[in-house]
């Protein structure tokens, strides 16, 4: 289902430093409700690209339009859930229990001069409780798993009640057992709570029969519309200028 | 033990302490959370420069120190936001700047005396009546400040980027914090002195840090700690004739020595 306005709209959008282009005119709309991988290699603009989403970085030229609004003139970020490359490396000796970490996803919607409200609590133990770490509540984030320091940021960007998530490789140093368990809940918000999901990810096999679409960029972008088709062991060799070999996942057909 | 109370100049520093180790402990846990530590050195050489100024030209040296501590933060966080240049370096460059501008102006001025000395080190003797009525007014309006936006600031020490993209007001807040943490150590070095006063923001959050608690068990450990060290130097530099300022940085020392020994893995 697409919305008449895109989540997204990203116009002719370049970012170049010290005269080297990192991305080069690139343009796409994000609906709501759909689940979009992004991958690439590693120096090909990524990173860039969802940080310029998130106005963390000014593109070149260009523009970026979010439910309509110049960047610029958007406001509410609550909207927005993002996890970082670095999630899961929170420094081990950070005063936060696993509740104080999930209670900052409301931090930017509570009323000045008031402590977090009933309603507040009641969507911090809901985003808790759709990542099955209720009973890690109290934990330090430093004595937590990989995997499990994963659930929490996700839990964390939950908190805010986002209508889209973007996350980028959060999967960094987690096992391939918590990473699996990962995708399922990412599958879930998106088919369950309709939640638009944008993920940075180089494990593209084992999520291409959940996503709607899929990003490969490298400098410029290409858009799949039907990333089962049309990823392609050429395609892959082009954008990473490497002999790739596409390992389908066991699930779907051949 | 009492009977130092009955001396005005005890009651006045009492005081003051009191209301010290409270803004410099909560204080001091955003800046260590944030990685900021030395932010308190630098700031407090600032606040000297302007003390010695105020000596010199007769002004109150307290309200100079808190002048010239709140013009150094918002210099300190232009240049980081502004230029890439290292935030420690920042840091190391106004605070020796400072302080070699201020003993050019107080060698010119002939102002080097007991009254900067008691600056430097601390003293409980020198603590007036309008001091005591400066720290109080500051000291409600820093606490007030830090207690409102604690979430806030506790967020952005966690991650700056992720604070700034969940829309939380990163820049303002971030100079709003260092302007509190300027006011807070010009108001502390009567009695702690500028060059020990950075140990009773850090140190107290430090040793707190050691029992590996959530983020509001560490602040009051770090305050409960900070408060201990304070009364106890205070009372130690009484009945010993000990500097102030000293003789509560080496309490808070010790507590962190314990701490650390206690929670060694």
């Amino acid at each position: 289902m697409k919305f008449s306005v895109p989540i997204f709209d990203v116009k002719n959008l370049s970012f170049i430093v010290k005269e080297q282009t990192i991305l080069s005119n690139i343009s796409f709309e994000i609906f709501s409700a759909e689940y979009i991988a992004i991958i690439g290699p590693n120096g090909g603009g990524k990173t860039t690209l969802i940080r310029m989403l998130l106005g963390l970085e000014k593109p070149t030229s260009g523009e970026i339009r979010i439910y309509g609004k110049k960047l610029s003139d958007f406001k509410e970020w609550h909207k927005i859930g993002y996890v970082s490359q670095r999630a899961s490396h929170v420094d081990n000796s950070f005063p936060a229990t696993v509740l104080d970490i999930v209670s900052m996803g409301r931090t930017s919607q509570r009323k000045l001069f008031s402590p977090l409200s009933q309603d507040d609590k009641e969507l911090v133990r809901d985003a808790m409780q759709k990542m099955d770490i209720e009973d890690l509540a109290h934990k330090m984030i430093g004595t937590l798993s990989g995997g499990q320091r994963q659930r929490v940021m996700i839990a964390r960007a939950l908190a805010s009640k986002p209508e889209i998530l973007i996350l980028d490789e959060p999967n960094t140093g987690v096992d391939i057992a918590s990473q699996k368990k990962f995708y399922t809940l990412l599958s879930k918000l998106n088919k369950e709570d309709g939640i638009t999901i944008v993920f940075i990810t180089h494990d593209i096999g084992v999520i291409v029969d959940d996503i709607a679409r899929l990003f490969t960029i490298n400098q410029k972008a290409i858009i799949c519309n039907n990333p089962k088709q049309t990823l392609s062991c050429e395609e892959m060799s082009s954008l990473y200028g490497i002999d790739a070999h596409l390992l389908h996942n066991h699930k779907h057909e051949h | 033990m009492f009977e130092m109370f009955e001396y005005d100049f005890m009651q006045r520093a009492f005081i003051a302490g009191i209301i010290i180790a409270i803004l410099a402990s909560i204080s001091g846990t955003f800046i260590v959370l944030k990685r900021y530590s030395l932010i308190g050195e630098t700031l407090a050489h600032s606040a000297l420069l302007g003390v010695a100024i105020g000596l010199v030209a007769e002004y109150n040296p307290l309200w100079m120190a808190v002048i010239f501590a709140l013009f150094s933060a918002w210099l300190i966080e232009y240049l980081r936001s502004a230029f890439s240049i290292y935030s420690d370096a920042i840091l190391a460059i106004l605070l020796s700047g400072s302080l070699a501008l201020a003993i050019i102006i107080v060698s010119l001025g002939g102002a080097f005396n007991n009254s900067l000395f008691s600056y430097l080190f601390g003293s409980i003797l020198s603590v007036s009546s309008e001091d005591i009525i400066v720290i109080s007014i500051f000291g409600v309006i820093s606490l007030v400040t830090l207690l409102l936006f604690s979430k806030e600031f506790y967020f952005i020490a966690y991650d700056e980027e992720v604070a700034k993209t969940s829309g939380i007001k990163v820049n303002l807040l971030n100079f709003l914090l260092v302007s509190v943490v300027a006011v807070i150590i010009a108001l502390s070095i009567r009695v702690v002195g500028s060059l020990l006063i950075s140990a009773l923001m850090i140190i107290p959050t430090i040793s707190a840090l050691q029992f590996r608690v959530g983020f509001l068990k560490t602040v009051i450990f770090s305050l409960i700690i900070a408060l201990f060290s304070v009364m106890a130097g205070m009372t130690i530099s009484f009945y010993f004739s000990l500097p102030s300022g000293a003789t509560i940085v080496m309490c808070v020392l010790f507590i962190f020595i314990i701490s650390l020994i206690t929670n060694r893995r």
